[in-house]
């Protein structure tokens, strides 16, 4: 320890100089009493004879100036001499320098680039003033134990109206779609509706124009927003747009201000903002859909806000037993409830890249210590010469230095690339029209580690090597005088291979995770189907019978399109996005109590539907089209998830329910058929339970159609056509195909896993480096020996097994530490996995065995070159 | 360092050469007597500010060739001492060489262009 501080004190000597400035005061002081001495032994009077030594000394403070800036010149001319010297080392050493900086730039580059996505996509703060105020109020459900189910629109006004802990509380929809016209030109376009107060409550201004006002939200006032990107694409950015008049859903808006550039809000998508017009008269208690957003006074805290809601949502309960039984308040910050879902994935990889950071790290060190081990009579020589430890030092950690600065520059352009890379791997939801940059900050983040990584991993080796003596080097061996060096590499290989265990074991069960969500029946067969959304403008549509016979046309002649086998439509595809939920009733049954009431998600079908996807039919038999009239009876279509929760043990196709669509009373209809499961939400989710309703029943204008088809994607322009024969206006939104839909169900878990089989294959690269440098240098220095044991009679194979068990050890040792780590941390991403449990054996015997057989093959290269060492050539070596 | 450079690295050069000669001869000596010990050779001819030697003897340190330590002075008072090492002798006599044979060779120039023939 004292050692260690006496070498610090002379680094820092390196760069002080204080006390070379109070040397030199006192070295004047003395030159002038000298000086005066003389003076007045030549008969000067005390006084004449310090002024003309003063005089004749020629300005205390410029000659002290001048011997400051000589040292200074001095000192960068130091500088400059072992720049240049590391440079030529380096390039005398292009193996050793290229390694370093490699190592390096892919634990710096990696990191750069993780981070630069999080930052982007989650970490930067939210585009709103003041946004650690703002919050997401959801309803709770006491029995399916949801915490952010959406909100019921008198359960909103009651919240508003009874609250004192918003200074506003705002309601809107964000799943809404609007035809946007202008001229020739009909879109489909990302819609909120919003209530008067959300863009307000965000507190950000127009960029043209203004927001809504009060009395256009309530009086349904035909009034909209544009997004900036609108904007420039529809309207060359005219200044003149404020006050111009539209069609959205074939009826006139006035569009009445633009936001700004930068401005979304939960989805980047969005291009157009109506008005909700909610208001006392029209807000229903019964069914769920608006999200609430509120601001918090200042100075109250969320859990404050939490225990007047709970207490509100609590006397509704009481009040409207019907509709709140079971139901109550939660209030989540916003930005909780955008990072959610991704917060688990995100900090797993943050913690990834760490530790693939620390292993590139303990690299560089290890290769640093390696070299000066080697170079241990260099060091001694120049010793010798009359170098200061402090010199040698100096100059050690600008090698490191340079190499480091290196590593960074060149980890900084991979992290440019594999940023491209991780935004096309990674989760369109998160992405879309989000503008990635690359922002100063965390380049300069990344510069400043790869700097301290130079100085720390520099400094250490520096310590290490020169802490003997330096003259020793000159008698010892100029390779045995590294016993110390070489222990601390031991530990440095030890730890990088348990950090490969860990990150090796973390991708093994996201990749195990992976394939069993690929291998996840999706219960529908997604090849060759494309959808597209139509959404018909109620204007034009106002009348169900219009929607129902738009849409048998629709179907009849997009089957008829060459190439199409069949074609059908749903209200909302199984994996994109949301589904529409209410309660139900079984024929012959009481009446559920309040709050208890049998939940299933609802969905309209046309005729063809089931067949286009091959979703099975179990029982019964599909819609037809002679079902597909208003006129025909009431008839449903369950999943097996229906029957298997509430209809167990009984003929469905025997019963009648009535499903509470608030339509014409809900009345009893019939069980014709029973469907095959498809998960809901995505693969990893159970499928819910699902009533089908033929189109007729339950009139939607909006609906997702599907075409099977031999080549899918070719069937877009014939699709597009065929709509606009029977409607010229009417455009068709979200063309996409269903393979990549299911696909985007897992697109988290995908990038998650890909990253860190990426992450752990460099860890296992830099670790075998790492074992191979240890081996290769413990040959190297025991050549002699190795000779006297051949020429002694040695088979080659006790040679081999020699060098390869002393190298083994500390791979076993890191491997066991490895192991247990990740059976520690494994705990933490039980979230993210599916079909494998977090002590999944098989990872974690893989794992450890793979970099096991790594670990031998970087073992048994400089094992090889050992055995084949002939013993006179050995002996020469010296 | 605040005349005109080129004529400071002269000086320089040749303030570190007088410095070295001067230790040589005279063995360890105080910065105050090495200036007045280069005065005094020059016969008074050369008259230095003192303070301007130290710059010179910073860099003859750093550089190896004198190395110091404090001392006391001959009438007991506290001095730094500088004191020529090996390689400052090896310094002065490749020096003094090329001091030399400049000098010879920029005499010779000067006695030529005094007669024009």
């Amino acid at each position: 320890m004292k050692k260690l501080r006496a070498f610090l004190d002379q680094l820092t000597g390196w760069f002080r100089r204080r006390s070379r400035e109070r040397d030199l005061r006192e070295e004047f002081e003395s030159h002038l009493q000298l000086h005066i001495d003389d003076n007045i032994r030549a008969g000067l009077s005390p006084n004449k004879a310090r002024r003309q030594a003063l005089i004749k000394f020629g300005g205390l403070e410029t000659a002290k100036e001048s011997v400051r800036s000589t040292s200074r010149m001095l000192w960068m001319e130091h500088v400059l001499k072992d720049l240049f010297y590391a440079a030529r080392i380096l390039r005398r050493n292009p193996g050793f320098a290229a390694t370093a900086i490699l190592s390096l730039a892919l634990g710096i580059g990696s990191s750069v680039a993780i981070f630069t996505v999080a930052d982007n996509l989650l970490l930067r703060p939210l585009p709103y003033p003041d946004a650690s105020r703002l919050v997401m109020v959801w309803e709770t459900n006491s029995h399916t134990r949801e915490q952010h189910n959406v909100v019921s629109p008198a359960n909103y006004l009651d919240w508003k109206a009874q609250n004192t802990v918003f200074t506003e509380m705002a309601g809107f929809f964000a799943e809404y779609h609007a035809v946007f016209s202008h001229g020739e030109r009909n879109e489909e376009l990302d819609t909120q509706v919003v209530s008067s107060d959300l863009l307000p409550l965000l507190q950000v201004q127009p960029f043209r124009g203004r927001f809504f006002t009060r009395e256009e939200d309530q009086s349904d006032a035909r009034v909209a927003v544009i997004s900036y990107r609108l904007w420039q694409r529809w309207f060359n950015g005219d200044g003149s747009v404020v006050g111009r008049v539209v069609q959205i859903n074939s009826r006139p808006f006035t569009i009445v201000g633009v936001l700004g550039p930068d401005f979304y809000f939960q989805k980047r998508s969005v291009d157009l903002w109506l008005t909700l017009g909610l208001k006392a008269g029209n807000a229903t208690r019964m069914g769920r859909w608006l999200q609430v957003l509120g601001r918090l006074k200042p100075g109250t805290t969320v859990q404050q806000a939490q225990t007047q809601m709970t207490g509100i949502a609590g006397r509704l309960s009481a009040a409207y037993p019907e509709n709140n039984t079971g139901w109550s308040a939660n209030v989540e910050p916003l930005r909780d409830s955008l990072v959610r879902q991704v917060k688990t994935s995100l900090f797993m990889l943050l913690a990834a890249v760490a530790l693939l950071l620390g292993v590139a790290c303990a690299n560089m060190a290890n290769l640093l210590l390696a070299r000066y081990t080697v170079r241990h009579r260099e060091m001694a020589v120049r010793g010798a010469l009359g170098a200061s430890r402090s010199r040698i030092v100096g100059q050690l950690l600008i090698e490191s230095l340079v190499l480091a600065l290196a590593g960074g520059f060149l980890g900084i352009a991979f992290a440019y690339l594999a940023v491209r890379g991780v935004m096309h791997w990674a989760p369109q939801e998160l992405t879309k029209f989000a503008n990635v940059s690359f922002d100063l900050r965390v380049l300069g983040a990344g510069l400043a580690i790869s700097m301290v990584t130079g100085i720390v991993f520099g400094l250490l080796p520096a310590y290490i090597a020169t802490r003997k003596n330096l003259r020793d080097g000159l008698h010892a061996n100029a390779v045995s005088g590294g016993g110390d060096a070489s222990r601390g590499r031991t530990w440095l290989v030890g730890a990088e291979v348990a950090a490969s265990v860990v990150l090796l074991a973390g991708a093994g069960l996201l990749f195990r995770s992976l394939v069993g969500l690929q291998a996840v029946d999706p219960g529908l067969d997604p090849k060759g189907v494309l959808t597209f959304r139509v959404s018909l403008p109620g204007a034009r549509y106002s009348q169900p019978e219009q929607s129902v016979r738009f849409f048998q046309q629709a179907s009849e002649k997009l089957a008829q399109i060459p190439g199409v086998e069949s074609a059908g439509a749903v209200s909302y595809l199984p994996f994109n996005g949301m589904a529409a939920g209410t309660d139900f009733r079984i024929n012959g049954r009481p009446p559920a109590k309040p709050g208890e009431g049998l939940g299933t998600v609802v969905r309209t079908v046309l005729p063809g539907y089931f067949r286009t996807l091959n979703i099975p039919i179990t029982r019964g038999r599909d819609f037809t089209n002679t079902d597909n009239v208003t006129t025909a009876p009431l008839r449903f279509i369950v999943n097996e998830a229906l029957v298997d929760k509430y209809l167990r043990g009984e003929d469905p196709l025997t019963k009648s329910i009535s499903v509470d669509m608030a339509m014409d009373g809900n009345p009893m209809g019939e069980i014709v058929g029973v469907v095959a499961n498809q998960k809901e939400g995505s693969l990893d989710k159970e499928a819910e339970p699902t009533a089908y309703y033929v189109h007729a029943h339950l009139p939607y204008t909006a609906m997702v159609f599907v075409l099977r088809g031999h080549s899918a994607e070719s069937l877009v322009e014939p699709a597009r056509k065929t709509i606009q024969e029977i409607d010229p206006q009417q455009p068709i939104a979200d063309v996409r195909l269903m393979e990549d839909i299911v696909r985007e169900t897992f697109a988290r878990q995908r990038l998650s896993a890909g990253l860190l089989v990426v992450f752990s294959l460099a860890s296992l690269l830099l670790a075998s480096i790492g074992i191979y440098g240890i081996l290769a240098y413990y040959v190297a220095s025991r050549t002699r020996e190795i000779g006297v044991r051949v020429a002694l009679g040695a088979a080659p194979g006790r040679i081999l097994r020699l060098v390869v068990g002393s190298g083994i050890r500390m791979v076993i040792f890191g491997a066991a530490a490895g192991l247990g780590s990740a059976l520690l941390l494994s705990g933490l991403v039980k979230g993210l996995l599916f079909g494998v449990g977090p002590r999944d054996p098989l990872s974690f015997v893989v794992a450890p065995a793979l970099l096991m057989g790594v670990a031998f093959l970087a073992a048994y290269i400089p094992a090889r070159r050992a055995a084949r060492i002939s013993p006179v050539d050995a002996l020469r070596a010296e | 360092m605040k005349d005109d450079p080129r004529k400071a690295d002269v000086w320089q050069g040749t303030m570190a050469l007088m410095v070295l000669k001067t230790l040589e001869t005279m063995g360890p000596l105080h910065g105050y007597g090495i200036a007045r010990r280069i005065e005094q050779t020059s016969g008074d001819r050369l008259l230095l500010n003192y303070g301007s030697i130290y710059p010179a003897l910073v860099r003859l340190e750093q550089e190896g060739c004198i190395s110091s330590e404090w001392g006391v002075s001959e009438n007991n008072r506290k001095a730094k001492y500088y004191k020529i090492t090996a390689t400052g002798r090896k310094q002065l006599r490749k020096q003094a060489g090329d001091w030399a044979e400049a000098a010879s060779i920029v005499a010779r120039f000067l006695a030529m262009g005094g007669n024009p023939s």
